[in-house]
């Protein structure tokens, strides 16, 4: 086994971004944990999960930047954007002014990410329907102005949360495929690995079978 | 325990929860499996509330010295499932083969033979006993789970190609050993997304004595009423003759495999699995085609015991497969002949078992499931005559043969076919005929009958349903024998698989995550009192390891930053390992030395292969004529202290009128040292104590009427510190040059004071310079002269740029300055007020 017992074949960076409170934190946590997290506390740094996911039958390693959302740790926060495939920006949808923000967030990525990173925007909390203060209309126009992906999710319910990790990688993968992503690019924020998948029991390669059969 | 290792144990047990007790450990114990990484292991029994579990610890060291040194590799409960083992190892006297068993998990050690060795295998075997007694409860066990799997070493990683900085975490360290982590908790909960299913099994052997085939044999493999879902026919001489012995090349292998094909039930499809043949042996193993969608990692191999101890005349043909999620082998062999020979039988038996390697795992015989054991194993019935025999089975007293029956007497001797089983023959036996006939042998050998042709196994859910022989098929001297089986193969259900192989990679990325490495700091802000000039603060924080594994920390710079902390701070230590469940104190120390309003920064405390934490510190600074500006203490008419901030902002930014000529502090310290201090010896070599030179400094900085609170030496040195601080250094830092260079010509020097230098600076410069004359004047008490002076105030007043750097250029400044102190000033003076 000389080629090295990875289960996956490529790792991409992503980052977190957003206003403080918009629910970066537990997106995160339930994307990784599958469980809601209440009462989680303010981030100061930046915190950091990973999960492995599978896209077109492609073992993927996320490795996922959570990043503080308070003004004044910005200025710091901006030297994680380096070499993100994926930047997930989420709003709250019950808080004009985190979705206000956006396009200062936004010049961020653009300037501080390359061009073939995906920004996917995410309006968090659309289980409190009730409190809603951007309506879905108008957060989907301003995606579709600015080339974003976007949806509305629940880090509570957990709706759409697993879609736009997936989605993003997806987008990412395509991008590879396509020969968009240079792979060999720096900061392009993916990393092959020559993966060495291990045999499923379940998958059936009658060709292997005949190979091994004296027959 | 062996008293040398007594420290290495307290190394592992620190591993280890205090009531999780190290009974036993092995060092130096080196894995012989390629899946496994070659790194050093260690072995440990370890004991909680009388349930024991041996851990596979790596260490990075031979000797581990520390606990960072060793990572829990795999965690194995001692319980029923548990089972240990040795092996000698060929070619070696020194090192034996440690086994340990786990259900269907099976991992090989190579040990060194000796007394720890010995102890600790009877520990471990010891803790085997305990466990059938009490009911262990292993649920102290799942902390451990996560923590394996954990990599010793980075540099097994493979390098990144890309430049994100300080992301070793990209490397996926926890994943190492994923995969084979992956395989093993699958194992472990096979029967969760498995079960058991019949199949049955139709097993035959028939040594044709090297004849061809001309007769139908529907009569044997056909025999019962429903088609068996899988045979393995085993024949033995199929070929005789010479070419076949030595070239191993007959044309009555397709023969034999033809007439199998039209053998087989005729109520089912059967299709090829595996054919494997070795001179006269040949197994032929088919499945009903309704399975074979189901069979996988077939593979064969052939071991020859005969001629020379490897030629193909006599040994074992072998076939293995995977049917659904159990793996089989069938084992055809044809022993040595000859009835004195039954210890050579036992000897080719273990060779076929020693030999036989199907290369694809599990390789060896032993390590499949269900084995099934067939052919010629030419035991025969020992001293008893031919006419003995033969009355016996007149009578039809097969008991009393069976007794006589080598095979079940080499079997009870633990022999040969150790652990295999049986079914009870109630059928004639199959050797020797006189051909085409149901007569026992009547040529002058008039060889006694013998149960030659058998079919044994072994393994779990095996029941067999019929072991007969077929008299009908007589064109040989011996008589086909077959059993039925109905054998319980471990079907995989698709769905609770996927979901249980989902479950554990949730899991294992929960424990990747849960695994990265966790510190808490207690403050995450960290505020300061007033911080006042040349007075330093510590505040210390600390850092907690709250994770599972050692944290190496590490304070790192931010972007566009060239230090991991401002100049006025100072982190000790700034970076380290704390150990889990331990903590470290971090002095955060600031020092105040510049004009700042007030000290901000934020700090980003880093955790290799983890996440960021910020660290704000902050502090407001209290105002000081020191680090002032020269040009703005000549416009603020009343202290530091006490001027209002937009009178302070307009004087700093030169905008209000100039009000003295020199800084009003200064020439308060020069006053004081004109008017008690011109005699004074060693004026400015004398340290004063800080609080001295702090009360100077708030007297100065608050305006206060009180006489002056130091000694003429703390003044001295309060003016040195005055003028070393200041914001702009007396001679702007640009001039430096231009002054050392002209250093050696007093008109160039003084042109350079009158004509470049600002008039406010130009001031300070030779008030100190007048003074400083004065003071040479008194020479003969205070004992300075001119050079020594000048040196001194060479390096303040033409400072360099970064504090601290070896002033390279003292000379030329120290004779720029002198310049100024051995010629007549009075033609550039505007004397001071």
């Amino acid at each position: 086994m000389s080629a090295g017992p990875y289960n996956y074949s490529y790792i991409f960076k992503y980052i977190i971004i957003g206003d403080m409170g918009v629910g970066k934190s537990c997106l995160l946590h339930q994307f990784t944990e599958k469980k809601f997290m209440a009462d989680c506390p303010h981030t100061i740094g930046v915190e950091f999960g990973t999960r492995i996911i599978e896209v077109s039958g492609q073992k993927i390693k996320l490795q996922i930047w959570d990043t503080a959302g308070q003004e004044r740790f910005r200025a710091v926060t901006r030297s994680y954007y380096r070499g993100a495939a994926g930047a997930l920006m989420v709003y709250d949808i019950t808080r004009r002014s985190t979705y206000n923000h956006l396009s200062s967030w936004l010049t961020d990525t653009r300037n501080l990410t390359n061009p073939s990173t995906v920004i996917f925007l995410i309006g968090n909390k659309c289980d409190l329907e009730g409190q809603r203060d951007v309506t879905y209309e108008e957060a989907s126009k301003f995606a579709e102005e600015n080339g974003l992906m976007f949806v509305e999710a629940s880090a509570k319910t957990g709706d759409n949360v697993e879609e736009a990790f997936l989605e993003t990688a997806k987008k990412i993968y395509q991008s590879i495929q396509d020969g968009r992503l240079d792979l060999n690019a720096a900061e392009s924020g993916v990393q092959h690995k020559p993966s060495q998948p291990g045999r499923n029991p379940l998958s059936n390669d009658q060709q292997a079978n005949k190979d091994n059969c004296a027959c | 325990m062996l008293a040398v290792h007594r420290d290495v144990v307290n190394i592992v047990q620190a591993k280890f929860l205090s009531a999780e007790i190290v009974r036993s450990i092995h060092l130096n114990v080196f894995t012989l499996e390629e899946i496994w990484s070659n790194d050093n292991r260690i072995l440990a029994l370890v004991e909680y509330n009388k349930s024991f579990a041996l851990f596979v610890l790596i260490s990075s060291k031979i000797k581990p010295s520390c606990i960072s040194d060793l990572s829990i590799e795999t965690v194995t409960p001692v319980d029923e499932f548990f089972s240990c083992d040795t092996e000698p190892l060929e070619d070696t006297q020194t090192n034996i083969i440690f086994i340990i068993t786990y259900k269907k998990i099976k991992r090989a050690f190579k040990i060194e033979i000796g007394l720890e060795s010995s102890n600790f295998a009877s520990e471990v075997i010891r803790s085997k006993e305990l466990s059938l007694y009490n009911k262990p409860n292993f649920v102290w066990l799942d902390k451990y789970i996560g923590t394996m799997s954990i990599p010793s070493r980075s540099s097994d990683i493979e390098q990144d190609d890309i430049p994100i900085t300080r992301h070793q975490i990209a490397q996926g360290q926890t994943s190492i050993n994923r995969e084979s982590m992956l395989k093993y908790h699958l194992k472990l909960k096979e029967a969760e997304y498995t079960q058991k299913q019949e199949f049955t099994i139709f097993v035959g052997t028939w040594n044709v004595n090297g004849q061809p085939p001309t007769i139908s044999l529907r009569d044997w493999l056909s025999f019962d009423e429903n088609p068996p879902d899988l045979y393995a026919v085993g024949f033995q001489e199929i070929d005789l003759s010479k070419e076949a012995f030595l070239f191993n090349d007959t044309p009555r292998e397709a023969e034999w495999h033809k007439y199998v094909t039209e053998g087989v039930h005729p109520k089912a499809k059967y299709k090829l699995v595996g054919l494997a043949r070795l001179v006269g042996m040949q197994l032929v193993v088919m499945v009903n085609s309704q399975h074979y969608h189901y069979v996988r990692n077939i593979s064969v191999d052939t071991v020859g015991t005969g001629l020379l101890g490897k030629m193909g005349n006599k040994g074992g043909v072998g076939v293995r497969l995977d049917l659904h999620n159990t793996s089989l082998c069938f084992v055809n062999c044809h022993l040595a002949a000859h009835v004195e020979e039954f210890e050579r039988r036992n000897q080719d038996y273990k060779d076929i078992n020693a030999r036989m390697n199907f290369r694809r795992s599990p390789q060896a015989i032993k390590d499949h499931e269900q084995v099934y054991w067939l052919g010629d194993l030419n035991y025969r019935i020992t001293d008893l005559t031919t006419t003995q025999v033969k009355t016996l089975l007149l009578r039809n007293e097969l008991p009393t043969l069976l007794k006589a029956d080598q095979l079940n007497q080499q079997k009870e001797r633990g022999n040969v076919l150790l652990d295999y089983q049986e079914g009870d023959i109630n059928f004639q036996p199959t050797y020797k005929y006189d051909l085409y006939t149901d007569t026992y042998d009547t040529s002058e050998k008039a060889r006694p009958p013998a149960w030659t042709d058998r079919i044994l196994w072994r393994g779990r859910g095996i029941y067999q349903v019929a072991y007969r022989s077929h008299m009908d098929l007589r064109i040989s001297d011996h008589k086909p024998v077959s059993a039925l089986f109905k054998s319980e193969i471990s079907v995989v259900d698709p769905i609770k698989y996927r979901k249980i192989h989902e479950d554990l990679l949730k899991k294992m990325d929960k424990f990747e995550n849960e695994y990265l490495p966790q510190v808490t700091v207690d403050q995450t802000e960290v505020v300061y009192d007033l911080i006042k000039f040349r007075e330093p603060q510590s505040r210390e924080i600390t850092i907690a390891n709250t994770g599972m594994v050692p944290a190496e920390f590490e304070f790192i710079r931010k972007l566009d930053e060239t230090s991991y902390c401002k100049d006025w701070m100072r982190i000790v230590p700034y970076c380290g390992s704390i150990n889990p469940g331990e903590k470290c104190d971090v002095k955060l120390e600031v020092n105040l030395e510049m004009d700042l309003p007030k000290l901000y920064d934020i700090l980003v405390l880093h955790l290799k292969g983890g996440k960021d934490m910020f660290i704000i510190v902050n502090g407001e600074c209290q105002k000081s004529s020191f680090t002032a500006s020269i040009s703005l203490l000549c416009r603020i008419s009343v202290p530091v202290m006490k001027v209002p901030d937009d009178q302070w902002k307009i004087a700093d930014k030169g905008d209000s009128n100039v009000l003295y000529s020199v800084p009003r502090e200064l020439w308060l310290l020069i006053d004081y040292i004109y008017r008690h201090g011109m005699k004074t010896k060693e004026l400015f070599e004398s340290s004063a104590l800080h609080e001295e030179i702090a009360r100077i400094r708030d007297w100065l900085d608050f305006g206060s009427l009180d006489p002056f609170p130091g000694t003429v030496q703390a003044a001295a040195e309060t003016l040195l510190l005055f003028l070393s601080y200041t914001k702009d250094p007396v001679i702007p830092y640009e001039l430096h040059d231009n002054c050392i260079a002209a250093a050696s010509n007093y008109q160039n020097c003084k042109q350079i004071i009158l004509q470049k230098v600002p008039d406010l600076h130009r001031n300070v410069f030779l008030y100190i310079c007048m003074f400083l004359q004065e003071l040479l004047k008194h020479q003969n008490d205070n004992a300075y002269d001119a050079k020594t002076l000048a040196s001194l105030f060479g390096d303040i007043l033409l400072r360099d740029q970064i504090r601290n750097s070896k002033p390279q250029a003292s000379r030329g400044k120290s004779n720029f300055v002198y310049n100024f102190l051995v010629n007549d000033l009075s033609s550039s003076i505007i004397p001071p007020k």
